[in-house]
């Protein structure tokens, strides 16, 4: 499998829509502390209760504050990002016609799939990093401007909370990933991903919204689907309080532990991965495709 | 005798109600160039699928190198090269890369092989442009490029020659002997039928899914036996063979009739004719080529 790994990396390294994925996430994580960053020289008060100054604000965006505030933004935006990338790896080759040829050259056609999916998931891994290495230099420039570089927050315990973070966040989209790639291989083209993709992230909130205004047991229904899960993993992050949550984690008590909302997204994962299995597995490769 | 490089045995593709492809038997020697030939859609590109492990057979195997494809597909298509319908690469890689990922796929491709592919299709001056830019002779030959990277013992060439021209089309005909003289075995599919009766060894003709002929050229040229007539009354001609039991088909060629009769009994038709007052005034067996036969033989499935 090795091989192919090697060759979907080359190919992805080679195509222009990997870096534009990577400078999207790049400039929304610059753009986002920007406007933070903006806010908080100009606001005086504000929260619930108006219990935090811009000065906080400005605080959280220092060096601790950066590396969950840009696990934050790619636990929201960058599912959007990991589905083109997902469903562009698989859904282009059907479009492009070289399914054929990658499947003749291929050691088996399950080798094939996993090899992709463990190279986007690679690349999704790789792009949180660079997001938190812009974030950490964002942060850096503006704390040594105002001089508050400090290193004092760099303990064992903040390295390992935020490896967990990291790991958290890495989980919490690989179910849309995995949706976004299994959906382009059933309809053989990446927009049918996409498409899947990005309707479940932008529309699942709003009819958990309705299911929940159903009452029982239609409200249920939303606890074990992928945004409430994926609320729940995220609001383990700690994010300071005085940062916006975007989306994620925001409110309400939790209906599961962090561990059984882990367990549902690991598990629609897993099911999305084994449909793209068998779907591929199975299924001619003829002239349409 | 020669080694069997591929056999397939009892291939049926069922989609539906509809057979593509019905109890197919073939077989690929060593060193030989194998022509698959068939009218549109008599089931050429689903059987290469099904050899290529791409399609999956409703019944029956598919062996190459002994060895079945559908349990053992890897490392058996490592030694297969195919190019299948129009050539299908990456369009934003170049020429170059493009055979670089199917290298990184095979491993054991040696080193300096994609430039040297690069040059035998004469790609070399562009093999750093983007595929995208392509003509579809150039496509073309990238394919061709990318099915010897691997110095498969078994090269499946669907078509080879669209889109190229004259020249290409020339080049890609002296290249598929030489292949063979060189070791390959030669699977082709092509519609052009003046090249594949130039190459070939053996020839396979397909319809509506079935093989309805299989052999060599000589064989399959031999066939069918057609004269060469010529008269004043042509009309009155084509009457009067129509009325002559063992004369199985008149057709209008360039001037003259061809007439599908034994050729043993050229005399004997004459004397007909000339009893009925029909003299011609050119009479003689007339050279077949494997378009004549494979017409006739796709025309009579059909009636």
């Amino acid at each position: 499998m090795v091989p192919l790994m090697a060759t979907e990396f080359f190919k992805l390294r080679k195509r222009m829509m990997t870096w534009v994925v990577a400078l999207i996430l790049m400039g929304l994580v610059v753009l986002l502390y920007s406007v933070l960053w903006s806010a908080s020289s100009r606001v005086q008060n504000f929260g619930e209760g108006h219990q935090f100054t811009g000065i906080d604000l400005r605080q959280a965006l220092f060096l601790p504050g950066a590396v969950p505030y840009a696990l934050q933004v790619v636990g929201t935006f960058g599912a959007i990002l990991a589905i083109i990338l997902a469903a562009g790896s698989i859904g282009s080759e059907y479009a492009w016609g070289t399914v054929r040829l990658m499947a003749t050259v291929s050691s088996g056609r399950m080798k094939l799939i996993l090899a992709k999916l463990v190279v986007v998931f690679g690349l999704t891994a790789v792009g949180t990093l660079l997001a938190i290495a812009v974030a950490l230099a964002y942060s850096f420039i503006i704390a040594m401007y105002y001089g508050g570089a400090s290193g004092s927050f760099l303990t064992a315990t903040f390295v390992g909370d935020q490896f967990a973070a990291y790991g958290r966040t890495l989980l919490v989209l690989t179910p849309y990933m995995t949706l976004a790639f299994a959906v382009a291989v059933l309809g053989r083209s990446t927009l049918a991903g996409v498409g899947t993709g990005m309707g479940v992230a932008f529309a699942e909130p709003l009819i958990n919204g309705l299911l929940g205004a159903a009452g029982s047991p239609w409200s249920n229904i939303p606890h074990y689907l992928l945004n409430t899960n994926r609320q729940i993993v995220l609001l383990q992050n700690k994010v300071p309080a005085v940062l916006p949550r975007l989306g994620g984690g925001a409110g309400g008590v939790p209906v599961h532990s962090a561990l059984v909302a882990g367990l549902i997204l690991a598990a629609y994962a897993v099911a999305f991965i084994a449909v793209a299995l068998v779907l591929y597995r199975r299924r001619d490769i003829g002239s349409s495709q | 005798m020669a080694t069997e490089i591929l056999r397939t045995e009892g291939l049926w593709k069922q989609y539906g109600d509809v057979t593509a492809v019905a109890d197919m038997n073939l077989r690929v020697y060593e060193r030989e160039v194998f022509s698959f030939l068939g009218p549109n859609g008599a089931g050429k590109s689903t059987t290469v699928g099904m050899i290529l492990g791409l399609v999956r057979p409703t019944q029956g195997r598919v062996l190459l190198f002994d060895t079945d494809v559908a349990k053992h597909p890897w490392p058996v298509m490592k030694r297969v090269g195919a190019v299948i319908e129009t050539p299908a690469f990456y369009p934003y890689l170049s020429g170059y890369d493009n055979l670089k990922t199917l290298t990184i796929a095979l491993q054991d491709v040696p080193k300096g092989r994609i430039e040297q592919m690069l040059e035998l299709v004469g790609l070399d001056t562009r093999g750093r442009d983007a595929y995208k830019t392509y003509s579809l002779g150039m496509k073309q030959r990238l394919g061709i490029a990318s099915t010897l990277l691997r110095n498969p013992d078994l090269i499946i060439l669907d078509e080879p020659t669209n889109g190229l021209d004259p020249a290409g089309t020339r080049e890609i005909r002296e290249l598929i002997p030489r292949l063979a003289r060189e070791g390959h075995s030669v699977f082709l599919c092509s519609h052009l039928l003046h090249e594949v009766q130039a190459v070939s060894d053996r020839i396979a003709i397909v319809k509506k899914g079935r093989l309805i002929q299989e052999g060599t050229v000589e064989k399959l040229l031999g066939r069918a036996e057609y004269l060469r007539l010529r008269a004043d009354d042509t009309e009155g001609l084509v009457r009067l063979l129509g009325a002559i039991p063992w004369v199985t088909g008149v057709e209008h060629v360039d001037g003259y009739l061809r007439v599908a009769a034994p050729t043993v009994r050229a005399a004997e038709l004459n004397g007909v004719l000339a009893g009925q007052g029909m003299l011609l005034s050119e009479l003689g067996p007339s050279e077949v080529d494997l378009e004549s036969v494979f017409l006739e033989l796709t025309d009579e499935e059909t009636a």
